[in-house]
Parts: structure tokens; C-alpha cells; sequence
């Protein structure tokens, strides 16, 4: 009786064996490398943690100490600096359920630029799962991402088993060099707001304005609003995240994404005759500067983001004013000396 | 006799019980290549050690002097790169090179990124001049020009601080009519702002701060 008991027990866990090890063939219970950077998009944002994370690139080493809570449907945030000089900082961001151009497209949803085009991440990266490590004493899934063309960047990060979190991430050039690199070296994962060190009625957040950015809505789209500036060229993939209509200072800004990296265009209407065309860089970050004489009117187009200087010029001159509609008209002031 | 006589005794019996030291043993060696009473001593030693053991005991030939004589015969070999290496370099240096060995070792997989090891190579980061247009120039505060973007303390100007302090690069593509503190202002003003909005629109987990931070630092050092 035992014994038949024990037989069927191990037949039983035999199958099971086998449909583990064959995984694959039946609709995989292993997790893709997909799977893992949507998971990661998620929990980045929903989850509760607190930990010590360092940023380096070129020699340069910074650490930060950094808190994420959510109550209420809001993301609530403190960073601190470790060294150098003392800076903390609070940030609020009002909706957690917020979907933004990029979660989707790393979620794996296709994003909709028109009625017959959509853009996916595996278009325009390769996966590969690398093996296990270990990063800040926790279990990491070590994934490969290898960019199919020249106008972006590959990365080599590292994804928290349990919890899906992001613990390290090595921005890599063409040539496989590391040009900055992100990673936690401790981490504690969950947490109440208390726990955590905020006030439960984030009331030390009062003061703290709310970040908002573009969602996207059931039409798989951002609603934004309509710029005079036209792309006419972006590195395939990429799309509009967000757009900000000019501000006082003159300055309208976009930004685009292919779900991983992400880069800004701000057009300056009345700083071109102030400012020079040139190329800058801050650890991986580009910014090429340009300038467009339209209309009598001198516009500063610079492109900032952490994409190869190359496809940074590329999208820089192409930036052109769209023909359809006129200039709008130069906010208030008047043009620098 | 005198200290020196008795700490080599010491230390060739610490030899003989195999304890003796790195500095010990580099000692006796260079006191058995000068003379030959240590030599004597530390043969009687073996053969007592082989007599003890049960081995039989060998008598008193010396191969020393033919081996000498031997090595001496090959000059080509007398100093390998390996010795030279581990000479000059010592212990560390051979580590190094297998820790080194070990990173590539877990890194031999098969894609394009496989062969790096991405904390070892950040002193050689990419160079940033794909089409340079213009000659580089020198900004003073927190600019520094391309020519030295190779440098790994980038901090050099601001000695004052233990601190690294961020630092933008610039080139220059066209004739300087311009305001370097309103360039600055506006390009820290642009990549804090970008950083803040990937933030907000990446999936890089907490990814954009770190560049936020830097980017806000230099702005701050205006």
C-alpha cells in the first residue's frame, strides 16, 4: 500500500521532471529574456525598496542612496547623494498605473506610430540570457542586449530574479567598451512607507511638485500636442514619448524612445544667434548642437541623449520646420545680445 | 656568531621544515650563490632529512655545480618571461593576471559583448571623435576638452575636492562669437533636463537619476 503509494509519487515527480526539462516544448516555463526587461519596467515603478546604487562612467564614481514608495496610487521617491557635495532630493510622481510610450514597447506590446506600422523592441534589439550572478547578494538573471543596428547602443544589465528589479546596467559602445555603468551594491526589497523612512501621510512631500508625463491612452497612443517641427529622420524604432509645447523661455521640447534608450530635441527660438553648433557629451550622454536659420529666425536644435554622436547629427539635421504651418510667433523676448 | 650567521641558520631550518618565508627563502638564496658555507649546510641538512625519511642516502654528489653549469649553457632560457614577469611584478601581478583570466573565462559565451569585462576596461573608454569638425578647445570650469577625454581622473580641475566632479566635453564646429557661461548654462540645462524626462519615460529602472545627478552637479558648478 505504502510502497504503490511511493511508486505513483515518483512517477508522478518524474513527469513533472520531464516537462521541466523539456520546458520548452511545451510553452516554455522558463522565463525569456523578454519577459524579464517587461518585468523589469513593472517593477521598477510598483515595488517598495530602498538601496545604495553607484554611477559610473569614465573614472567618475558617484553613489546614491535611493528610496521608492508607493501609496495610493503614487510613486514617492528620495534620493540622496553620498558623496561629494550634500544633495537630496524628493521626487512625486501622481499615477502608478500610468503606462508611458516606453513600458509599452518594453512590455512587448507593439506601439502604434501609424495605422500600418508598429514597432517592436525585438525589431531592433537581440536578447540573450547570459547565465546567473550575483549583484548587491541578491540572484541576478544576466541578459544581453545587442542592438541590431548602429543607432543605438547595446547594454549588458543585470535583472533581480525575485523581484525583477534592475540591478545593474552597463551601457556598451559598438565596439563593446562600457560607457557608463549603473549598479546597486545593496538593496532591501518591500517595506512599508513607514519602514521605509517616509511620513504615511507623505506630508514631507507637500512642497514636492507632481511630475507628470504623456500616458498613453486605448489607442495605443500618446495624446500630445501638435508641433511646427518635423523628424524627418529618426533611427528606426523610435518614437515620440513626450512632447512639451514651447515654454516662456521659447524652448519646446520632444522626447523619443525605442523602449531602452531615449533621447530629447529641444528647438530654442530665439538662442541660435547666441549659441554655437557644437557637440558636447557628459559621461554616455551626447548633445549635438545645431542651428537652423528659418524665416529670419535663428533656432538653437539640439539633440541630447545616450545614442551614438552619429545618430545624434543625423536626427539633428533633419529636424526642419514643418511647411504646413507657419512659424509660431517668438514668445515675448526679445533676442539675446 | 654573528646575528646575521644564526637568523640564516634559523631560516634554513625553517626551509628544510618547509615554513620558511617568501623573504626567508629569497635570503638563503642569495647567501647560498655567494658562498659556499650555507651551501655545505643545507646539503648536510637533506641528507640527514633523506636519511631520516629512509631514503637512501645519496652520498655526497654535488649536481649543483653541473646543473649551473648546464643552465649556464643556455643562455636563451636563462631569463624566461615568465620569471621576468613574476620577478618584476610579483604575486600580485600573477593574480591579477588570473583573476583577469577568470573574468574572461565566465565572459566566453557567444555574442559580440561577451568578450569584455566591463569593470577592467572603463580607463579606455570609446573616443568620442567619429567626425570631428572642429579643433577642441579649452573651457575653464567643469568643460574639458575632447584632447583629454582620455584622462581617468577627470577631476583634474578641481584639485581641492576628493571628489570627481562631472564634466562635459565640448567640440567646437564652428568660429567662437558666443558666451561660454551661456553655452554651459544651456547645455546643463538641456541634458538635466532630458535625464529628467527619461525618468519619467524610460525603463531603466532608477537608471536616468544617476545621470540626472551628474547632470545637476555640473549645473551646479556654474
Amino acid at each position: 500500500m505504502v510502497f504503490s503509494r511511493l511508486v505513483r509519487t515518483i512517477k508522478v515527480a518524474a513527469l513533472v521532471a520531464a516537462v521541466l526539462l523539456n520546458g520548452p516544448l511545451f510553452a516554455a516555463p522558463m522565463e525569456s529574456a523578454h519577459d524579464l526587461m517587461s518585468k523589469m519596467a513593472k517593477a521598477s515603478r510598483e515595488l517598495n525598496y530602498q538601496g545604495l546604487f553607484t554611477y559610473e562612467y569614465r573614472g567618475n564614481l558617484t553613489s546614491v542612496k535611493l528610496t521608492h514608495g508607493v501609496q495610493d496610487g503614487q510613486i514617492y521617491e528620495r534620493i540622496q547623494h553620498m558623496d561629494g557635495a550634500k544633495r537630496d532630493g524628493l521626487r512625486r510622481t501622481d499615477n502608478v498605473d500610468c503606462l508611458r510610450t516606453g513600458d509599452m514597447l518594453l512590455r512587448g506590446s507593439a506601439y502604434r506610430i501609424n495605422d500600418q506600422s508598429y514597432a517592436r523592441l525585438e525589431d531592433f534589439y537581440k536578447f540573450h540570457i547570459k547565465g546567473q550572478g550575483r549583484i548587491a547578494n541578491r540572484q541576478v538573471v544576466m541578459v544581453h542586449v545587442l542592438p541590431k543596428d548602429k543607432h543605438r547602443y547595446g547594454y549588458v544589465v543585470a535583472i533581480d530574479k525575485e523581484s525583477g528589479l534592475l540591478l545593474q546596467s552597463v551601457l556598451m559602445s559598438h565596439t563593446g567598451k562600457p560607457l557608463e555603468r549603473f549598479q546597486f551594491v545593496d538593496i532591501t526589497i518591500g517595506g512599508s512607507m513607514l519602514e521605509l523612512g517616509f511620513d504615511p501621510e507623505a506630508s514631507d512631500f507637500a512642497d514636492v511638485a507632481l511630475d507628470q508625463s504623456n500616458c498613453i491612452d486605448d489607442n495605443r497612443q500618446i495624446t500630445t500636442s501638435v508641433s511646427n517641427w518635423d523628424t524627418q529622420w529618426l533611427p528606426p524604432g523610435f518614437v515620440m514619448a513626450s512632447h512639451k509645447i514651447a515654454d516662456r523661455d521659447g524652448q519646446e521640447s520632444m522626447m523619443f524612445t525605442d523602449g531602452l534608450a531615449v533621447f530629447s530635441v529641444f528647438i530654442d527660438i530665439d538662442k541660435g544667434r547666441s549659441l554655437p553648433a557644437i557637440d558636447a557629451n557628459l559621461g554616455a550622454t551626447v548633445a549635438v548642437l545645431t542651428k537652423a536659420d528659418i524665416n529670419n529666425q535663428e533656432y538653437a536644435i539640439c539633440v541630447v541623449g545616450e545614442i551614438p554622436r552619429a545618430t545624434a547629427n543625423q536626427i539633428a539635421s533633419a529636424i526642419s520646420l514643418s511647411p504646413s504651418l507657419s512659424p509660431s510667433p517668438s514668445p515675448s523676448k526679445s533676442s539675446s545680445p | 656568531m654573528s646575528d646575521h650567521k644564526e637568523r640564516l641558520d634559523q631560516s634554513l631550518s625553517a626551509l628544510m621544515d618547509g615554513e620558511a618565508t617568501d623573504i626567508e627563502l629569497h635570503r638563503l638564496l642569495k647567501e647560498v650563490s655567494e658562498g659556499s658555507e650555507l651551501r655545505d649546510k643545507w646539503k648536510r641538512y637533506h641528507m640527514v632529512s633523506s636519511a631520516i625519511k629512509g631514503d637512501a642516502a645519496i652520498a655526497s654528489i654535488d649536481y649543483s655545480a653541473a646543473i649551473a653549469a648546464a643552465i649556464d649553457e643556455e643562455p636563451a632560457h636563462r631569463q624566461s618571461a615568465l620569471a621576468v614577469f613574476a620577478g618584476s611584478a610579483g604575486r600580485f601581478a600573477i593574480a591579477a593576471s588570473v583573476a583577469l583570466v577568470a573574468v574572461f573565462g565566465v565572459q566566453q559565451l557567444n555574442s559580440p559583448l561577451d568578450s569584455i569585462a566591463p569593470v577592467s576596461e572603463f580607463a579606455g573608454v570609446e573616443q568620442v571623435n567619429e567626425e570631428n569638425t572642429g579643433p577642441a578647445i579649452q573651457f575653464p570650469s567643469g568643460f574639458q576638452p575632447v584632447i583629454n577625454a582620455r584622462t581617468v581622473s577627470a577631476g583634474g580641475n578641481n584639485k581641492s575636492s576628493q571628489f570627481v566632479t562631472p564634466i562635459i566635453e565640448v567640440r567646437q564646429k564652428t568660429q567662437r562669437n558666443y558666451s561660454e557661461a551661456q553655452l554651459r548654462a544651456y547645455m546643463n540645462d538641456v541634458m538635466a533636463k532630458h535625464s529628467k524626462h527619461a525618468t519619467l519615460n524610460s525603463n531603466q529602472g532608477m537608471l536616468p537619476f544617476a545621470r540626472l545627478n551628474e547632470a545637476e552637479a555640473a549645473a551646479k558648478k556654474e
